[in-house]
């Protein structure tokens, strides 16, 4: 299959006459497309790569791979199945999840995240290293029988993860919690610019998903001006005419973050040394662990929109409601600073 | 106090007096089981009861822990199996009773125990007058396992560890603990007093510890205002993100002796390699400053 070497997502368009030039049904494409989503995997702990390919009610076809994050404890990992469905929550909201095939059998934890999408007992599965010339498709239930889900605990109204959320939350105060005083925090005169930057933005990451965009050059920082106030990594001025943008797209993801259990929503903006912003909403599972973290969540992102290494990452916001009873700043920091330890990290709380 | 653990004689003859077999006792402890939960966020308490295949019957049931992120929560079926893995129960966990049925986690988790496929298990919320035993491999079939990755051979959790470890330095035994003076919290003649058994109970965790993943084996020993010590060991999942972290093994041994409140724990330490690729010291950090925020982390690296 001659994708592109880092496709996140497939265009329905495209995906039709991929099936079409294969003789092929689109669910029976996406067996074929399993090692291409291997080798978007990250897993340098275990070596074992997980690939994720899955076709949604509009008929894109969407990829997600496991990465392993050495040096932090196992719970940050994030398994293939949990970046499909960041990819699919980021980019396909409204839509469903029809057919899922997977390189191994999910493990629990997975088949217990898939929990949290509407209608996941009828999505069909298939696991490709099966010991069979053509493994079938069965329905998601048969692997999770008897489940604990969502609505064990939360009315069946309650919009589950593709379904529109739009929690009523606002900046607790106008400014970043300025940790530092030599910290440049400019009244932002450039709101404009970012107004203007923000669709390009978002075009410009679609399309690296797409993998007609090539990702950014390693390494490629922006040459530092002497006149670049004294932060410690650099970026002050990049950080500085991009910081409202990375604050409400941080506020724009928390808003759209599934947390019903603990109504808790929080998000994450990451901006990389080329001023692009990513970001990630937490999302939560009905058996708790298995929730995703908003900083996973963000990288994510960063990986779809073509990625790099995690030191490009140069400032990251997170927001969440104060002193609440789930509270992941501590957690957080903890992740970026041990990813990219120069990265300017700041909480903004929300009400 | 509350049970956590019943011994083979009592079991036998509390299932004799009414006219039970022990399996068949499980499901009238497992309100029991329940009301050993502390599940503040979701105040939902699930029990679990199991039986193992020494005769002995040991409780579980769900915490869970306000101000920290949700992968911090302790399932009553992983504490049922830290209950077990902490004082030598087992090797098979032959039947377990549970009060609602078990999410995807913990049916992963239960995978870390050899031949669970066969365990019974039975879900006594079910709508149905008497509900029935059935094996764990009919609520995840075709499971992930340790044997994935793992060679046969490879200990499982409730089959022997021990993990040659010994202190990075000989010297570590007053090292790094030397400024005891400037513990805050005026237990510094306790800690001092139990320090050397404290860094050895961590230690013997780290031994315990079931890592065979990643190859970074870790334990923590916690100790109360009146100088017991509580062991957890580190126990990992096949599929990661399961693992139980070792304080929240600790925890668990803390409350099943009878702990108390969080609060009581005055001082701890962590046994790890140093510069692995899988490390608990910060967040080992960030959970004990949260639920105990006078106690300190102190930690040892073995090698």
């Amino acid at each position: 299959m001659n994708l592109p070497p880092k496709t996140y997502i497939i265009e329905a368009e495209e995906a039709a006459s991929m099936a079409k030039s294969k003789n092929l049904t689109l669910p029976q494409l996406l067996p074929s497309l399993i090692e291409s989503a291997q080798n978007l995997a990250n897993p340098p702990i275990s070596n074992f790569a997980v690939g994720v390919v899955g076709l949604t009610s509009d008929g894109r076809i969407f990829f997600g791979g496991n990465i392993e994050f050495p040096g932090l404890p196992l719970h940050h990992t994030i398994h293939g199945e949990q970046f499909f469905i960041t990819n699919l929550a980021a980019h396909a909201a409204g839509a469903k999840l029809l057919y899922l095939a997977v390189s191994a059998a999910p493990c629990g934890h997975c088949r217990q995240f898939f929990q949290e999408l509407l209608g996941i007992s009828d999505t069909q599965i298939v696991i490709t290293d099966q010991p069979q010339e053509n493994p079938d498709y069965k329905p998601f239930s048969s692997i999770l029988p008897h489940p604990f889900g969502p609505f064990d605990l939360l009315d069946e109204n309650t919009p589950l993860i593709l379904e529109k959320h739009n929690n009523q939350l606002t900046l607790k105060d106008g400014d970043f919690i300025i940790q530092d005083k030599k910290t440049c925090d400019l009244p932002n005169g450039f709101s404009d610019l970012n107004a203007k930057n923000e669709e390009l933005l978002k075009t410009e990451a679609s399309a690296a998903a797409r993998g007609s965009h090539p990702p950014p050059k390693d390494g490629n920082f922006i040459n530092q001006d002497e006149n670049t106030r004294d932060l410690s990594n650099g970026f002050c001025e990049l950080i500085a005419k991009n910081g409202e943008f990375l604050k409400s797209e941080a506020l724009a993801a928390a808003r759209g973050s599934h947390a019903p259990y603990s109504g808790c929503p929080s998000g994450v903006a990451l901006m990389d040394c080329d001023g692009r912003v990513y970001k990630g909403s937490y999302m939560e599972s009905a058996a708790y662990n298995p929730s995703m973290m908003p900083v996973q969540a963000a990288l994510v992102a960063y990986m779809v929109a073509g990625g790099g290494r995690y030191e490009r990452i140069v400032a990251a916001v997170v927001v969440e409601k104060e002193g609440v009873v789930v509270r992941q700043e501590d957690t957080a920091r903890l992740v970026l600073k041990h990813l990219s330890p120069k990265c300017e990290f700041r909480v903004v709380y929300c009400n | 106090m509350a049970n956590y653990i019943i011994s083979a004689s009592d079991a036998e003859s509390m299932a004799k007096s009414k006219n039970l077999t022990v399996p068949q006792l499980l499901p009238s402890l497992v309100q029991s089981a329940q009301s050993l939960a502390r599940p503040p966020i979701s105040n939902f308490h699930v029990g679990a009861v199991g039986l193992s295949s020494d005769g002995r019957i040991f409780f579980g049931g769900n915490i869970e822990f306000p101000g920290l992120p949700l992968h911090h929560s302790i399932h009553a079926e992983q504490f049922l199996i830290t209950n077990l893995a902490a004082h030598g129960g087992g090797p098979k966990l032959l039947y377990v009773a549970v009060s609602a049925a078990p999410c995807g986690h913990c049916r992963q988790f239960l995978q870390e125990l050899r031949g669970v496929c066969d365990t019974q298990i039975v879900i006594t919320d079910q709508p149905q007058e008497n509900p029935v035993y059935k094996p764990i491999s009919s609520i995840l079939p075709d499971p992930f396992g340790p044997f994935d990755l793992l060679d046969q051979n490879t200990p499982l959790i409730l089959e022997k560890h021990d993990n040659k470890l010994s202190f990075k330095d000989d010297n570590f035994l007053t090292g790094k603990f030397s400024n005891l003076s400037n513990l805050s919290n005026g237990y510094s003649e306790l800690v001092m007093k139990n320090e050397v058994m404290l860094k050895n109970k961590g230690l013997e965790a780290a031994r315990e510890s079931h890592a065979p993943y990643s190859g970074c084996p870790s334990g923590v020993a916690l100790m109360d205002c009146e100088g017991k010590v509580y062991k957890g060991s580190y126990m990992e999942s096949a599929a990661y993100n399961p693992s139980m972290m070792p304080v929240q093994a600790a925890l668990v041994a803390y409350m099943a002796a009878g702990g108390g409140g969080y609060e009581r724990i005055v001082a701890a330490v962590l046994v790890e390699k140093e510069g692995v690729v899988v490390r608990q010291e910060e967040t080992a950090r960030l959970m004990l400053n949260h639920v105990s925020p006078k106690c300190e982390l102190r930690v040892a690296h073995c090698v």
